[in-house]
């Protein structure tokens, strides 16, 4: 499996791989890139990554959903480079036997990629001005860069 | 050691650099870093810190010939 991904991500071949005879329900989540940031009329994003260990990071996670939930398929892939409006930068694929764990193993896994695995995004705007961007900031409100404030918890409450 | 940083924090140093002489741990570091560009301290403060990819706590023992990678926080997705 490649969790990143230089090129366009493949969306609907990434579905198409998604199906599975035991799965009653896939919940397919893609991360797109806006037009707009804040009142700023974005351009385009481009995205580093450190691949190792983003890759490693990715994988982690998604075997401890698999942990979580009865999940037959669970994919993450992100995008690297440059990635234009509306393009996608990142799908999460998940296929369980019912849609709530689908759903919820597919939040769990996009939370955690966003705020864990070391991928940064920065912003180019339409005014030919940049700006890495969208940091988590869990840090301020955890005092901690490794504690973080997920949605899937949010949900919980 | 060899030092490499990542996304905002190019903007503050380069890429891959080398930082000579005994560096204690991690956190020694951050000062050494801190005071090759000070203009980078709000950043510094939050980063973390990686070997041989595996993130390592402020008072990890660095060796000389480890390759140390800074790790703002994650703006992916």
């Amino acid at each position: 499996m490649n969790y990143l991904s230089e090129s366009p991500l493949d969306v609907v071949g990434l579905l198409a791989a998604g199906h599975h005879p035991k799965a009653g329900a896939i919940v397919l989540f893609s991360g797109e890139v806006r037009d707009n940031n804040l009142g700023r009329e974005v351009a385009y994003l481009e995205y580093e990554a450190h691949a190792s260990m983003a890759a490693k990071l990715i994988a982690a996670i998604i075997e401890e959903a698999k942990q979580k939930w009865p999940l037959h398929i669970a994919v993450a892939q992100h995008r690297t480079g440059k990635v234009a409006v509306g393009e996608s930068a990142v799908v999460v694929i998940t296929a369980s036997p019912h849609r709530s764990e689908a759903y919820a193993a597919n939040r769990y896994i996009i939370d955690r990629v966003k705020h864990e695995v070391p991928i940064w995004k920065c912003e180019y705007f339409t005014d030919g001005t940049r700006k890495w961007g969208g940091n988590c900031n869990c840090h301020d409100i955890t005092g901690d860069a490794n504690q973080h404030v997920y949605e899937f918890d949010e949900v919980k409450k | 050691m060899k030092v490499q940083v990542f996304a905002a924090l190019k903007d503050y140093f380069d890429k891959e650099f080398e930082v000579a002489g005994k560096v204690q741990d991690v956190e020694a570091l951050r000062q050494h870093l801190l005071e090759l560009n000070g203009a980078a301290g709000n950043m510094l403060k939050i980063c973390r810190f990686a070997v041989d990819d595996e993130f390592v706590d402020p008072g990890y023992q660095l060796k000389e010939n480890d390759t140390v990678c800074v790790i703002p926080p994650s703006s992916g997705g």
